[in-house]
């Protein structure tokens, strides 16, 4: 599940940023040829709302398997911050620099996986609300003071060159550099970058812990039932909520208008 | 005796058939155009020629001028009869030329002091029917008289004048070039010939007095074929106030310069059917020497038009005039009223625009003439996807100049902020990617206008005081906050669109620290996994 959810991620963000990026810095000849590769403006644009459409489906599945998982199956949401987690973050900070020799064990989600998930949580949620303003400008001035189209610009613009880099530096870092870890995608990973990353998760499972812990099944069946019919209704909301969104407004007409007038007038009088 | 007879019988002959066929030869002077040459009736009187010829026809008199110069006072019958004066219609007597009261006899003594000057004054004879020109410019040169060219230097002595017709032939060129030799020209070839005068002996053109003898008359007028009558006389002190007059700086043009296909007299017909189609046919001579902007303006939305047939497009000399030229930007504001004699609507809408009324009233040296966004010469179609795309940058051609705006305390901002918006940015990549695809995101001339641009906080019509009126244009359905969503070309601050400043500002923190942080955990990660690759190294190489 996690791993179809990183692709619709990885795919998604990755179309956003190619073409969310070159309209952000116009003036950039490389952005400009991005631009002209990608077939112009309009069509970059084009793309990028339908990469918008794709994380924004992927965002609601992740919202209905999380709450699957949290509702149905009652399971711990894992991915909350603990106090642990700074601790993790001190020790792993001291460890480096060399000041201890014993690095920390973390858990099934460490500090810097947790600060990844609720920075791509944060910075989704930022994307899609201003992203939705500047889709529809009139829409969203009919409620809004009209200074918070061009703030929406300003924050989808910062977060974008937010979200960009700390994809660039921490998790690439992470997960290519330092070591190559595509556990995302083959669902395995290596013992060694277990233990290094998750000594904790691996003492619990070879301990006998279960894989989903405190997920109970007792009455599951009935939950089930229940979730159904609401997610179908709530998920079927939701996505007639994006296509109306999508489709929302027509924010401006598309051909100006073309002005037809007399052009020669003339004076009939000589030259001054 | 005898011969005296035969001419005497000859004469009488010659006297009846002319009282026969004489009538007033004016039809015959007129040329094609309207130009009207005063003409003298011819008195014919016959009887003054038999008494002259009595004593001029065989004597071997001379005249002596003070100079000591002699002339002979015979005058060569035979000459005089096959001479354009002496037989045919146009037949002179004596007294026609030489003043019966000055000349009865016995004769009073040639005044003039040498035989130049003699022929200078008899060449005034001439101008009795003759008001040409090029005389003139010859005669003119009697300041100093020894290069001074009378009548008779080139069309025969006064008793052997040669038809007009002759000086189309070969024989006549060999007359110009009897002095104008000094170049190697060809002289039996007309537009040789004519090189050779205009370049040769005295370096001159047959300039504006050969043509403005004629053409400073009041009142020539020339009819075209369907009755339109344009005025050719032309004002000497207009030609010579043009920028190719006299003070022109290269050289002042002669009319030979452009006119050179019509400049020798007499002039081709016309052939033109109307004043605007021959208007059309001479706008080509600027060629000759402007031929860059001559290029320039036929590849223009002008020269267009005229090539799909619109015959009101502009040419060269709808613009410039023709004789009169004068400096096209003297004062700044004549070249938006050039433009206003065709296009006079949209130069009164311009005229109350603060540029119009900033260069109309005040002068201005700034503000955009029509030229200034149009172009000169080479305008463009302002109708064009191109034009449009690329009109923003026309307009930071001067609101995006500091040192010019700060004059007016304009904010040079507009430009950069403009890019910086929605609007601006598509429209900015439009013209590097794509300019000639269509595109409805604003330009600068959608908000402010495009020849009725007023200061956007002017009273009553301000771009200010309905500015959701304007976006309205493009967005119909915007309601009142709509506006705002537009920072008014401010960059952003705490007093201009302070939420945008604020967000701004919050990435401009959050980004470095962000990044920073990682960087730093990035870091130390590396730092320990070095120190542990050394470190096992060094224990590998300790074993």
């Amino acid at each position: 599940m996690a791993r179809i959810e990183h692709l619709i991620l990885l795919i998604s963000f990755t179309i956003l940023a190619i073409t969310g990026l070159p309209q952000k810095y116009p003036a950039n000849s490389f952005a400009d040829s991005v631009i002209v590769f990608l077939g112009g403006i309009e069509t970059v644009r084009i793309i990028h709302r339908w990469a918008a459409f794709a994380l924004m489906a992927g965002s609601v599945y992740h919202l209905f398997t999380g709450a699957y998982r949290s509702l149905v199956r009652r399971e711990r949401m894992r991915m909350l911050p603990q106090r642990k987690d700074v601790r993790d973050w001190w020790d792993t900070v001291r460890y480096n620099l060399g000041f201890t020799s014993e690095p920390p064990k973390m858990a099934k989600f460490n500090f810097g996986e947790k600060i990844e998930y609720w920075a791509v949580v944060w910075g989704t949620a930022i994307m899609a609300i201003t992203g939705f303003m500047l889709w529809n400008p009139l829409a969203t001035t009919a409620v809004l003071p009209g200074q918070f189209i061009p703030a929406a610009l300003a924050a989808h613009g910062g977060e974008a060159v937010l979200a960009v880099l700390s994809i660039l530096i921490w998790h690439l870092y992470n997960v290519l550099v330092k070591q190559r870890n595509f556990s995302i995608f083959s669902g395995n990973l290596p013992r060694h970058q277990m233990e290094e990353e998750h000594a904790l998760e691996l003492e619990r499972l070879e301990s006998g812990g279960e894989i989903w812990p405190g997920g109970s099944l007792q009455g599951v069946a009935r939950r089930q039932r229940i979730f159904l019919v609401v997610s179908v209704i709530v998920g079927g909301l939701m996505i007639a909520g994006l296509i109306w969104a999508f489709t929302f407004e027509e924010t401006a007409i598309t051909t100006i208008p073309r002005v037809t007038r007399e052009i020669f007038t003339p004076l009939g009088t000589p030259m001054p | 005796m005898r011969s005296f007879s035969l001419w005497l019988v000859g004469l009488i002959i010659v006297l009846i058939g002319s009282f026969l066929w004489w009538e007033p030869a004016a039809a015959d002077f007129a040329p094609d155009t309207a130009v009207t040459l005063p003409q003298q009736q011819v008195s014919g009187d016959d009887r003054t020629d038999l008494a002259c010829l009595l004593c001029h026809q065989d004597t071997t008199a001379e005249i002596t001028f003070p100079s000591g110069e002699t002339i002979s006072a015979q005058i060569d019958l035979d000459s005089l009869a096959h001479s354009v004066h002496g037989s045919g219609d146009e037949a002179l007597t004596c007294t026609d030329c030489h003043n019966p009261n000055a000349y009865r006899s016995p004769h009073s003594g040639v005044t003039a002091p040498d035989y130049a000057s003699y022929r200078l004054e008899k060449a005034a004879a001439c101008e009795q029917c003759h008001v040409q020109p090029h005389l003139d410019s010859h005669t003119q040169l009697a300041a100093a008289a020894d290069t001074a060219v009378a009548c008779q230097d080139c069309h025969g002595e006064g008793h052997t004048v040669q038809p007009a017709a002759m000086f189309d032939a070969e024989t006549g060129t060999a007359v110009c070039a009897d002095c104008h030799t000094e170049k190697d020209a060809t002289t039996t070839d007309p537009a040789g010939l004519f090189n050779a005068i205009q370049y040769g002996l005295f370096d001159r053109q047959p300039g504006e007095n050969y043509c403005l003898a004629c053409h400073t008359q009041p009142g020539l007028t020339m009819t075209f074929a369907n009755g339109d009558a344009v005025s050719i006389t032309v004002d000497p002190d207009g030609l010579h106030d043009s920028v190719h007059g006299a003070d022109n700086p290269w050289q002042p043009l002669a009319c030979a310069n452009c006119h050179r296909d019509t400049a020798p007299y007499p002039h081709e017909p016309v052939t033109a059917a109307s004043a605007r189609q021959f208007t059309l046919s001479q706008y080509g001579l600027c060629e000759q020497c402007h031929n860059y902007n001559y290029e320039r303006a036929t590849n223009s939305v002008h020269g267009d038009a005229l090539q799909e047939g619109n015959e009101n497009a502009a040419v060269c000399i709808d613009c410039h005039g023709s004789h009169e030229i004068p400096t096209p930007n003297e004062p700044r504001a004549r070249i938006s009223h050039i433009c206003e004699q065709c296009h006079s609507e949209i130069f009164n809408e311009y005229a109350e625009s603060v540029h119009g009324a900033a260069l109309l009233e005040e002068d201005n040296p700034d503000v955009p003439t029509c030229i200034d966004c149009h172009g000169v010469h080479d305008i463009n179609d302002p109708t064009t996807n191109l034009f449009r795309v690329r009109s923003p940058e026309l307009c930071a051609k001067c609101h995006a100049n500091v040192e010019l705006m700060d004059k007016y305390e304009i904010s040079t901002d507009v430009f950069e902020t403009y890019v910086a918006d929605f609007h601006g940015e598509t429209v900015t990549l439009f013209e590097q990617l794509d300019p000639t695809a269509e595109t409805n995101k604003a330009v600068c001339y959608d908000c402010h206008g495009i020849h009725n641009i007023l200061p956007p906080d002017a009273p009553h019509a301000g771009i200010k005081t309905n500015l959701l009126a304007t976006c309205q244009q493009c967005h119909p359905d915007a309601t009142d906050n709509f506006p705002d969503a537009w920072t008014s070309h401010f960059r952003p601050s705490l007093e201009h669109n302070p939420l945008v400043y604020l967000v701004n500002l919050f990435y401009d923190i959050v980004i470095p620290l962000t990044v920073g942080f990682f960087a730093f955990m990035v870091f130390t990660d590396i730092y320990r996994r070095v120190r542990e690759r050394v470190a096992g190294r060094r224990a590998a190489g300790g074993e």
